[in-house]
């Protein structure tokens, strides 16, 4: 199970009058994600993040929770309370009690805590009265025996409780992405250019106009703007939108370990083009599971038979990537052919794609 | 100076609280340009390529190279300047618009818009966006009819804008002010790719000579430099 930190801010989890709860937690979260890209908030105040990329990068689990504190101080906000286990449960039961876990105890610290804090109370009086009064107690009964008794949720905390499943059912506020989504929205536009009677410049206004009038003629996919996302590869950060949808936070630029530097490829197929990439033998150049080419490629088709020889190549640069949900298995490969056209290949499920051109 | 009496701040044509201005007015009034600058100038490497060190308002720049070899980089390159400078970017017709690299060679994204595939209405896309942008980034398709061509850079002129035509050839078909020809390109690849020296050919049309440079663009930074 993916090694998480929790952090837990108390005083955000209500919503003050103002609503500057909840845009403090925003502004954390953007902070934090020049930490980790992938921060996950659960409830208002409380989010998670995965503990091994950033690990990966400060080497020490406590330089990441120094990082953390700096990122908490520089937001002027009071220390939370922060737990490090293994899953998303256990995460947030060590952020209450402000505990590290480590990663063989995290298994015996879920099973010695009270049930109450996994199962909503009616079921943990039923339980106690079992004679169940811990989480490991819980895991212990056969789950035969728990779904012939309880409801198909008491069956999905039970999976929780044997550590099957990361996440507890209702751990999380479904809403919250919207209001984030929102409250992002609305402090969006603060360094926007005013014109001299406070609206917007009037140069902005005639490019606005413009797009419009482009927008009618192509539909809404008809104008888009960009802004660089976060991500490890090139095609992971181009993050294209219709030109009047709410724009992403700018934290694209933050550092990210193995990013694939620059130069970038100027030009990065949006929808996946498959490729051929072949041996001397004329046999397909795959990635083996150690990270390395079966061959050294030789030729390329990127389409419609054309080959190009192909004369080197640098890579490739394998990843495995979101490993806590769905885990992504890719690798990166620069090649330049004979006519010195340079480009990023991917390999991902057994195919080449075209990941880059740099026109 | 008693409140009936004559008050200071009226001596002065601005006072503090300013009428409300009605919407429609405002949609109508621009900002007093005393000289509206002719021309966007172009700094470092581009200012010693490109004669006069300036893109002229109203003119076409054809940019032509092979695929892959560096076409959409120079125009964008070009563009940068511009577009950081604070000034509006169109980019028709690139498809698939690597941001990271854009980032990097200097574009300001929040004032660039993209219309990465207009397909038939490519001409109508980019004269739209003439009306609202200072640079025009165009890659058209491969046939063009002159006089959609013609149309559309007699427009640009009128409302100063400057275009940036990427073709593989000259397949622009009326004349421009500036071609800027990539003859060939070369990448220097150590362990990964680290830059690309791009030989540029530039004429104008005042000028009957053209000239040569080497134009390091990558750089490792993914900017433009000089060799």
């Amino acid at each position: 199970m993916e090694r998480l930190v929790a952090v837990w801010f108390a005083e955000l989890g209500v919503e003050r009058s103002d609503g500057s709860a909840l845009r403090e937690f925003s502004h954390f979260l953007e902070a934090l994600g020049e930490l980790c890209p992938f921060v996950d908030p659960l409830r208002r105040g409380l989010c998670v993040f995965p503990m091994r990329a950033p690990q990966r990068f400060y080497r020490t689990e406590q330089a990441v929770l120094d990082v953390l504190d700096e990122i908490v101080q520089r937001c002027a906000l009071p220390s939370p309370r922060v737990g490090v286990a293994q899953g998303v449960f256990s995460a947030e039961a060590a952020a209450r009690r402000d505990r590290v876990v480590p990663p063989e105890e995290s298994e015996r610290f879920r099973r010695t805590l009270p049930i109450e804090e996994l199962i909503p109370r009616d079921v943990a009086v039923t339980l106690r009265r079992l004679g169940v009064s811990s989480v490991g107690g819980f895991a212990d009964l056969p789950r035969t025996r728990v779904a012939e008794r309880f409801s198909a949720l008491v069956v999905d905390l039970h999976r929780v409780a044997q550590g099957e499943r990361s996440e507890a059912p209702g751990q999380r506020d479904a809403g919250l992405t919207r209001a984030l989504t929102r409250e992002s929205h609305d402090t969006r536009g603060v360094d926007e250019q005013l014109g001299f009677f406070g609206q917007r410049g009037a140069r902005e206004e005639r490019a606005l106009a413009a797009a419009w009038r482009v927008r009618s003629r192509l539909g809404v996919d008809g104008v888009l703007v960009a802004s660089l996302g976060p991500g490890r590869a090139p095609e992971d950060r181009n993050h294209l939108v219709p030109f009047d949808a709410p724009l992403a936070g700018s934290s694209g630029n933050a550092p990210w370990p193995g990013r694939l530097g620059s130069p970038t490829p100027v030009r990065t197929p949006r929808h996946p083009l498959p490729v051929t990439l072949v041996d001397a033998a004329g046999l397909p150049v795959y990635v083996g599971s150690r990270g390395s080419l079966s061959a050294d490629p030789v030729r390329l088709e990127t389409g419609g038979g054309d080959w190009r020889d192909v004369v080197w190549c640098a890579g490739p640069w394998p990843s495995i990537e979101r490993w806590w949900a769905t885990p992504q298995r890719r690798a990166h490969l620069q090649i330049l052919t004979e006519r010195d056209e340079a480009y990023l290949l991917r390999a991902q499920e057994g195919c080449w794609w075209l990941a880059g051109i740099y026109d | 100076m008693s409140r009936g009496g004559y008050s200071y701040e009226r001596m002065f044509a601005f006072s503090s609280s300013r009428p409300p201005v009605p919407t429609d007015l405002v949609a109508k009034i621009r900002p007093a340009t005393l000289a509206r600058s002719r021309t966007l100038n172009l700094r470092g490497t581009w200012s010693e390529v490109i004669p006069g060190g300036v893109l002229r308002r109203g003119s076409t720049v054809l940019v032509e190279a092979e695929s892959a070899h560096g076409g959409v980089s120079v125009a964008l390159s070009l563009a940068a300047q511009a577009s950081a400078e604070g000034l509006w970017a169109g980019v028709v017709g690139i498809r698939d618009p690597g941001v990271a690299a854009m980032v990097d060679l200097g574009l300001d994204l929040r004032r660039v818009l993209f219309v990465p595939s207009p397909q038939a209405a490519w001409a109508q896309a980019a004269a739209d966006l003439l009306e609202g942008v200072d640079i025009l980034v165009l890659q058209p398709p491969a046939q063009i009819k002159s006089a959609l061509a013609r149309r559309l850079s007699d427009r640009a002129r009128e409302r100063g804008v400057v275009v940036i035509v990427v073709a593989k050839d000259s397949s622009w078909p009326v004349p421009v002010e500036m071609n800027v020809r990539v003859t060939s390109s070369r990448w220097d690849a150590g362990s990964r790719l680290v830059s690309r020296v791009l030989r540029i050919r530039v004429s104008t049309r005042d000028r009957a000579t053209s000239s040569f440079h080497d134009v390091i663009l990558p750089d490792p930074r993914g900017r433009v430099a000089t060799h």
